[in-house]
């Protein structure tokens, strides 16, 4: 068995674009993440149960608009009214969750395979969004995410830092090449560092 | 070679810097700062194009995007590009130009006889002329009008320039740079709104660069060039030069063409040559100041004729004399300024002045200077060909209407100032309800529809102490009620010379017996006679004389003819201008590349491709793909020679006598949960569903609420609450937004979640006698056999450590199964089916051997379920429940859909029933 | 390019929505009997305002909210969103 993430094919370590006579640290860098665990967690209209009570590797779902809750291995992203998408490098949170979780309240849906994902670094981060994306990202805060397009792809972008700026984006798996074509194509003209 | 039209000192070009050109093959040098313009007038050279419509000889009307005549064809690194304005193109090392609109060349152009058969072609002589015979029109008339006219060459090559798109958002978006726009935006940033500054010229400043001004004791352009260094500075505020704010469209959004690249040799590697910005504002202020107009006269379209406004702008900014003898010919106190200039430079100006006895301020200091001034005079005509070498002039009676006799003046160049027109067409784009002046003669904005304001002389106030004022106070009071900060400022004192009032006088009249072409539109040839024989014809509306004769309808858009084609309408008509009103103003305000306009969605990322986990080791294998939506699916996989039709036949046999395997994962996959989804899928799909089982699948169709067959698709019931949901490739988004648009809006009570898993799985289609064989192979822990997984099965199995479902469904007719595992596992399961189907002589076969087999087995798909047939025409009709309703059954009573005669689809077999 | 208010996540650029029709039309309940004239109206019948409009949207590429938008069919003004089952105010 071997697994071949979304962007593998594409991805090819190296620097490029115009990165001559520029120090590395003031680059941009782009890198694929794999292995994550993503679930769909979505609360059905009939269900009762208060979110106060309901915690996943310690975090609570809460049904703010473009709100990340998030500790070190797991990122709990709003993605719709009662409609949450969950990230995580614990595997076993799924566990955790098919076992808290009453399937006549919650739907939970594993699309760990359905997602592309892109993390770009660095202080022109947000202008490589700007590029394809018509988000306001002048209102963008750290752990704050949202659901958009890039050039037409359906993409999620949630913020990881503000020092400097870092974003992941998730796109569609079929779409990754052309997502990371468009991303990393945006980047050039501040030249960037794949990882 | 010297430069025989330059100054020895001035302007703000840099001196220290020659940069050489050439222009229709020869060399020339200007200056860093230059534009092409401004260093071919440098260098005496004035013709450069012939017109549109009679080729006569073409120089410089303006200094900038009002240019209707120089517009060329600039080649730069290996590229060329049409329809460039030598008043906007900055002058860079090796650039070269040429003219256009002629052949063989601009000084002996083949096209000019038409000049002298002008008489033959008056407006709408395309139109009268060839239309007849019809079947002449695109082998003669067409391919000889393109050949005749246009405005350059587009390339036919591939442009390797980049162009890039970029969405912001600001506070305040602010069109211009001149005093209006820097006051505004100094105040705005400093209550700390996110401002962007946008000029369209590569300098800052806009009237301040070339009028005689003090703010705040200190020139106008010492203290532009001091704000613009403080904003620059401030992290709140964008300032961009060479970008031209050319649209405004609905909610505040506006677009921006940056020219990133076009003033130097070469774009840099990396970088656009052009950025086009959608920006959107909380409020747009548009200080995109005024045009000068023309007065029309004899011959007014002459080498040498220009703007006056123009010629100061090349004496001050570039430091070029546009003539030795120069005719000012004003109707208001402007033309004096440019007199001035030329004055001080040691050159002598004579100034024509429409009005009997003007007095102002600037018109003393002319005097004291010493310049020769004549009162109640006009330019009757140009005299000279490709150049202007004198003036017929004359008196002229105070009403107007009548010429005293008429003298000849030398001289080489003609002035011309006929007053301001506010550039507006950003506030008109914006859907403001513009207004007629009459203090001005022109339009200025009228109720604001948008978060818009205009400040400054496009709002039609030509002083500056009041346009700084309002200015000011605009930016504070805007940016204020976004940010709530409310800074002070001072407003700087202004010293400027008071104007006289302007004459409302627009043209000349024709002396007698004489019959001189007297141009309103310079760029697409539009003469006085032209919207005379219009009106004469019957045309009324200001619109169809605008199309009738074309005026206004060039790639400047009228900028310098409208208003007096206005005028013209409004006199003959005997209307008042407001009642005739203006054309409509449409962007783009400037003509915008078309690469700008697509940015990177080029060649193949022209749209967006989507791709199965498997698709590489399809190209490994030489498949022929096919468009499929954005998927890219192999069509067949090509041995040796075989065409299309050898390969896919040779793998639908292969399906029909071994097994074949295909990539499926495109198919649309839905997740349906949720205690009330049996339901759910119940009055969705036209069958029955309360009753199947989990671990089974079944086939439906769904339809539209009009009859219309949408998708069909197997679903399968993966445990009680939980279902998997197939959809065709094509309507997989479509039937996701009709499953949510039920139950958000018409269901609501019901408990379901539908989201999308089509990325989630893999999918491979097993089909073939010896399929079995193999799915025992690939799962042989798994019972296969057809008491352990029956038609329309379903189980979970293990492929050597992976999760994997199988699906025991069929397509082709023939013992298939579908077997997904999760995406990236998907080459893993894919060879593995490849490498033990070997010695079942296993092949992958294409969507054309798919179709051949579902064809042959009488399955509908996309073709047939085109949007267009209900049930009934697909033979579907068995599958309509009766005793329970569904979305779009009642559409199925209509008359039409239970007509006898609807075509139907019907299987057809060989009468031997073979073959 | 329209700006449109998702009254689940805020102002968002058109890029994002699908349009989808006639916000006012009900869908008659399942297995009630309804007239043609009922269902033509339901599935056809349609005013085509020049004004006033309330239509669904749906925020597909955000959070897949349908929506209603009552917007100006002339000039694009945008007076209020409201959620799918919002009451109409």
């Amino acid at each position: 068995m071997s697994l071949i993430s979304a962007l593998n094919n594409v991805h090819a370590k190296g620097q490029f674009g115009d990165f001559e006579g520029k120090d590395d640290k003031n680059l941009l860098s782009i890198s694929e993440t794999t292995n994550l665990l993503i679930l769909q967690i979505v609360q059905y209209k009939s269900s009762n149960s208060s979110l106060d009570n309901m915690q996943v590797d310690g975090l609570n779902l809460r049904d703010n608009p473009s709100l990340v809750s998030s500790n070190d291995n797991t990122r709990i992203l709003w993605n719709g009214p009662r409609n949450w998408i969950l990230v995580s490098q614990k595997k076993d949170t799924l566990n955790e969750i098919e076992q808290k979780f009453n399937d006549n309240e919650f739907a939970i849906t594993d699309i760990s395979h359905s997602k592309a994902i892109i993390e770009i670094e660095g202080k022109e981060a947000k202008e490589v969004l700007k590029k394809g994306c018509p988000f306001n990202f002048g209102e963008l805060e750290k752990n704050q995410c949202l659901n958009s397009t890039y050039n037409g792809m359906s993409v999620t972008i949630d913020m990881l830092d503000d020092d400097p700026d870092k974003f992941r984006i998730f796109g569609l798996r079929s779409f990754g090449e052309s997502l990371y074509h468009s991303i990393t194509d945006a980047s050039l003209e501040f030249g960037y560092i794949a990882k | 070679m010297t430069q025989s039209y330059r100054i020895e000192t001035g302007g703000l070009i840099n001196r220290n810097k020659k940069i050489s050109f050439k222009f229709n093959g020869t060399s020339y040098f200007g200056y860093e700062g230059d534009t092409l313009a401004s260093a071919l007038l440098a260098n005496g050279v004035h013709l450069v194009g012939r017109s549109f419509k009679y080729h006569r000889p073409r120089g410089f009307f303006g200094a900038g995007v009002d240019e209707p005549y120089a517009v060329v064809q600039l080649y730069r690194n290996g590229e060329t590009e049409p329809n460039i304005k030598a008043t906007e193109q900055e002058l860079f090392e090796g650039l070269e130009a040429s003219s256009v609109n002629c052949w063989p060349s601009v000084n002996f152009d083949i096209g000019a006889i038409n000049n002298f058969l002008k008489i033959f072609l008056p407006a709408g002589f395309y139109y009268k002329t060839f239309m007849w015979p019809k079947s002449f029109w695109y082998k003669i008339y067409e391919p000889f009008i393109r050949k005749a006219a246009g405005l350059g060459v587009a390339s036919t090559k591939h442009d390797k320039e980049r162009y890039e798109h970029k969405y912001e958002y600001c506070d305040l978006l602010i069109a211009g740079s001149g005093p209006s726009g820097l006051a505004s935006a100094y105040s705005a940033a400093k209550n700390g709104a996110k401002v962007i500054l946008a000029e369209d010229k590569p300098r800052y400043g806009g009237s301040l660069l070339t009028s005689d001004v003090n703010i705040g004791n200190q020139s106008g352009k010492d203290w532009a060039d001091g704000i613009i260094s403080e904003l620059k500075e401030m992290p709140n505020v964008t300032v961009k030069n060479r970008s031209q704010v050319f649209g405004y469209y609905d909610h505040n959004m506006l677009v921006m063409s940056e020219k990133v690249s076009d003033h130097l040799p070469k774009t840099k590697k990396y970088h656009p040559n052009k950025r086009l910005w959608y920006i959107r504002a909380k409020e747009v202020l548009i200080s995109s100041g005024s045009i000068e107009r023309p007065i029309v006269f004899g011959n007014n379209d002459t080498p040498g004729v220009m703007l006056s406004s123009a010629a100061k702008e090349y004496l001050k900014v570039y430091g070029v004399l546009v003539g030795k003898k120069p005719l000012v010919f004003t109707n208001n106190d402007s033309g004096y300024e440019t007199a001035i200039e030329f004055k001080k430079h040691g050159v002598e100006p004579i100034v024509l002045d429409s009005r009997s006895n003007p007095q102002s301020e600037i018109i003393d200091e002319a005097k004291n200077l010493g310049i020769n001034i004549k009162n109640s005079y006009v330019v009757v005509a140009a005299q000279g060909y490709k150049k202007v070498k004198s003036a017929d002039v004359a008196t002229i009676s105070e009403d107007k209407k009548t010429l005293g006799k008429i003298e000849n003046i030398n001289c080489d160049c003609i002035c011309v100032s006929g007053f301001w027109t506010p550039t507006i067409h950003l506030v008109s784009q914006s859907g403001n309800k513009t207004k007629f002046n009459e203090e001005i003669d022109a339009f200025v904005p009228g109720v604001s529809k948008q978060n818009e304001t205009t400040l400054g002389a496009a709002n039609g106030v030509f002083t500056l102490e009041e346009t700084l004022k309002t200015s000011f106070e605009k930016g504070k009071e805007l940016s204020k009620k976004i940010t709530e900060k409310d800074n002070e400022i001072s407003i700087p004192n202004v010293v400027e010379k008071k104007y006289s009032k302007h004459d409302k006088f627009w043209c000349v009249p024709l002396p007698k017996g004489k019959s001189y072409k007297r141009f309103l539109d310079f760029q697409n040839d539009v003469a006085v006679s032209d919207v005379e024989i219009a009106l004469r014809e019957g045309y009324r509306s200001i619109e169809h004389v605008k199309r009738y004769t074309t005026l206004g309808m060039a790639t400047d858009q009228g900028k310098t003819s409208n208003l007096n084609g206005l005028q013209l309408v409004s006199e003959i008509e005997n209307k008042v201008v407001p009642s005739v009103g203006h054309t409509t103003f449409r962007p783009p305000y400037t003509p915008i590349s078309i690469g700008a306009i697509v940015g990177r969605e080029v060649g193949k990322h022209s749209k967006p491709t989507r791709k199965s986990p498997i698709h590489n080791w399809h190209e490994e294998h030489n498949a022929v793909f096919v468009d499929a939506g954005v998927w890219l699916r192999p069509r067949y996989y090509k041995r040796g020679n075989e065409t299309l039709f050898e390969a896919s036949k040779r793998e639908a046999k292969n399906v029909r006598t071994n097994v074949g395997v295909c990539d499926v994962t495109t198919l649309g996959k839905i997740d349906v949960k949720g205690p009330d989804a049996a339901e759910f899928l119940n009055r969705v799909y036209t069958n029955a569903w309360l009753k199947l089982p989990v671990g089974k699948a079944r086939y439906g169709v769904m339809l539209r609420e009009d009859g219309i067959v949408m998708d069909d698709g197997t679903t399968t019931r993966i445990s009680e609450n939980h279902y998997h949901m197939t959809t065709t490739t094509a309507q997989a988004a479509n039937v996701l937004s009709h499953l949510e648009y039920y139950l958000q809006l018409v269901w609501p009570e019901l408990n379901v979640n539908v989201v999308s898993t089509t990325e989630q799985w893999a999918g491979a289609a097993i089909a073939g006698p010896k399929s079995r064989d193999l799915l025992q192979k690939l799962f042989p822990k798994t019972d296969v056999s057809n008491e352990g997984l029956p038609f329309m099965g379903y189980v979970e199995g293990d492929l050597f450590g992976v999760k994997a479902r199988i699906f025991r469904i069929s397509f082709s007719g023939e013992l298939a199964y579908e077997v997904n595992v999760e995406s990236d596992n998907g080459r893993f399961m894919w060879e593995k089916i490849i490498e033990l189907g070997e010695e079942f002589q296993i092949q992958p076969y294409g969507t054309e051997a798919l179709s051949t087999l579902r064809i042959e087995m009488g399955h509908v798909a996309g073709s047939e379920l085109d949007g267009r047939t209900i049930p009934y025409d697909n033979a579907l009709e068995g599958l309509l429940s009766k005793k329970k309703d569904f979305i779009g059954k009642r559409s199925l009573q209509r008359a039409a859909f239970v007509a006898e005669d609807r075509q139907r689809i019907v299987g057809v077999v060989p009468l031997d029933k073979k073959n | 390019m329209l700006h449109i208010k998702c009254p689940h996540c805020g102002m968002r650029s058109q890029n994002e929505f699908s349009y989808g029709g006639d916000a006012t039309v009900k869908r008659p309940e399942l297995n009630k009997e309804v007239t043609d004239q009922e269902w033509d109206n339901f599935v056809y019948n349609r005013v085509s305002p020049r004004g006033k409009h309330l239509e669904l949207w749906q925020h597909l590429s955000g959070c897949r909210q349908w929506i209603k938008v009552e917007r100006d069919t002339a000039t694009h003004e945008i007076f209020k969103t409201y959620k799918a089952n919002e009451e109409i105010a």
